[in-house]
């Protein structure tokens, strides 16, 4: 058995910390260097999540060793565990006003973009509508989907570009748009992502994955293959073309053309 | 956004979906947790690709509808594929199923891995590029893991390596035996006498220059405890 474990096991449990950091420390630190980059923020996640997995007597890994079964290794377990600490971390008052300082170096309506988006963690639509309500009341909706893109662009090429891709507000089903949100241009895009969703959901549960983790989350193919058990990364071009081929087919039976996409 | 391997897209000639991946990243955005949602030790083990086939039936539709698992998995992923961490599973004892195999460490082999590549840290590398070419540094290629036996170290070659260094550490970190070599194997003395079901790491450095080292990862092995009869 581990010796942290041991000394976990009998309650001993400063000495149980003392055991798993020296052995985790650069896993963790890996970990969060991963996500951010700049070292002050490395130093302050890392202060944080100590904080967390020690809290409790250490609760939380007192939680894993007690499970009867395990699914994922130890390791990887860390770090998910260590990558939702280093998120949060950001999503709320330290991280939240470190990032700030990225909107500094950016054109005044990007930057408001990147206030309401990565920040205030605004969906597209609610960023364009305030957008749209208040300083630039002239803005189309194609228009800020342009500056969206260069404001993503933007931010993910920089120090902080990994975590910011985690701290975008992630896609969901267009059940719950708001009919007009904010005038036709908005309709237009809410209709085409409705046909959308519903053409993804003509997919197999594992095609789908293949399409949202290869083509949207622009995983490398090698490991997506992995995730998913195929055989090798070709699989996954295969796959998704296919997948991708019916989806577009889908689409212009409901009347989208090319030119629309 | 994208900027990727142009190897990454072999089969997808005229990028003819382009405009269709722009639509799908427009989609409406919010993550509210549902009671389906995957616990840690699920996501882990998906994005490691070690979850169960039938486990993996049961939360597939799931994960391919719910864009707050599914970005986590994806995180995870991305972060697994990341070098600088990668480095870090496959140096850590616990990388395989410690709760089978407990290899004990200690923290002065810990202080090694710490102390080992220090210029290795400042990867750039998210989105998953790939690992350094291994022809720029050894790869230890036997023993590893549980052998039989060591009679000798054997790893990959480097390019322009005019000479190999090996050292080999036990559980505490101390030295155990190291040399230096003009070839990719070295013979393990007799002098050196390796316990039975004992941890003992090894690396190997190549020179490729003058002062200029390239260091292999520090890999684990343990000689097997004879059979009782
Ligand atoms: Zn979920």
């Amino acid at each position: 058995m581990d010796d942290w474990v041991a000394e976990l096991q009998r309650d001993r449990f400063d000495a149980a910390w003392d055991l798993f950091l020296d052995r985790y420390r650069r896993l963790i630190f890996a970990a969060i260097r991963h996500y951010a980059q700049d070292y002050d923020d490395v130093m302050d996640v890392f202060a944080r999540a100590c904080e967390a997995l020690r809290a409790d007597d250490l609760r939380r890994l007192r939680s894993w060793v007690e499970q009867p079964e395990h699914r994922a290794r130890f390791s990887t377990w860390l770090v998910t565990v260590v990558r939702h600490l280093t998120v949060d971390w950001f999503r709320h008052r330290d991280g939240r006003r470190r990032l700030s300082v990225v909107a500094e170096g950016l054109p005044p309506l990007r930057r408001r973009i990147f206030e309401l988006v990565f920040l205030d963690r605004r969906s597209h639509i609610e960023a364009y509508e305030l957008i749209h309500a208040g300083e630039a009341p002239t803005l189309t909706f194609r228009e800020f989907l342009s500056e969206l893109r260069a404001t993503y662009h933007a931010v993910s090429t920089g120090r902080r570009g990994q975590v910011l891709r985690d701290l975008a507000p992630a896609s969901e089903a267009v059940e719950d748009l708001p009919a007009d949100p904010a005038g036709p241009s908005a309709t237009g895009v809410a209709e085409q992502s409705r046909l959308l969703e519903r053409a993804l959901a003509m997919l197999t549960p594992d095609d789908r994955l293949i399409v949202e983790l290869y083509v949207l989350e622009e995983l490398p193919a090698e490991t997506v293959a992995k995730v998913l058990g195929l055989a090798n990364a070709k699989a996954v071009y295969n796959r998704s073309y296919r997948a991708l081929s019916l989806v577009r087919e889908q689409l212009e039976r409901a009347g989208v053309r090319r030119e629309d996409l | 956004m994208s900027s990727r391997d142009p190897e990454d897209r072999l089969m997808m000639p005229d990028e003819p979906f382009e405009e269709l991946k722009r639509v799908l990243d427009t989609r409406v955005r919010s993550e509210a947790p549902t009671p389906d949602c995957l616990q840690d030790d699920v996501i882990a083990a998906f994005a490691e690709g070690s979850l169960a086939p039938d486990l993996r039936a049961t939360v597939l539709p799931h994960i391919a509808t719910c864009v707050r698992c599914r970005g986590a998995v994806a995180s995870v992923a991305r972060a697994l594929a990341d070098p600088a961490v990668a480095r870090e599973l496959v140096v850590s004892p616990t990388d395989r199923r410690w709760y089978r195999i407990a290899v004990p460490l200690a923290a002065a082999a810990v202080l090694l891995l710490l102390l080992a590549s220090p210029g290795a840290d400042r990867s750039p590398g998210h989105r998953g590029p790939p690992p350094p070419p291994s022809s720029t540094t050894p790869v230890p290629r036997s023993p590893l893991g549980l052998v039989a036996a060591v009679r000798d170290l054997r790893w990959s070659p480097v390019a322009g390596a005019d000479r190999y260094r090996v050292t080999v550490f036990d559980a505490t970190g101390g030295v155990v035996y190291a040399a230096e070599a003009p070839d990719t194997v070295i013979a393990l003395p007799d002098s050196v006498t390796l316990v039975p079901g004992t941890a003992y790491l090894w690396k190997v450095d190549a020179r490729t220059g003058f002062d200029r080292w390239a260091t292999s990862e520090l890999t684990e092995f343990r000689v097997a405890e004879p059979r009782r009869r």
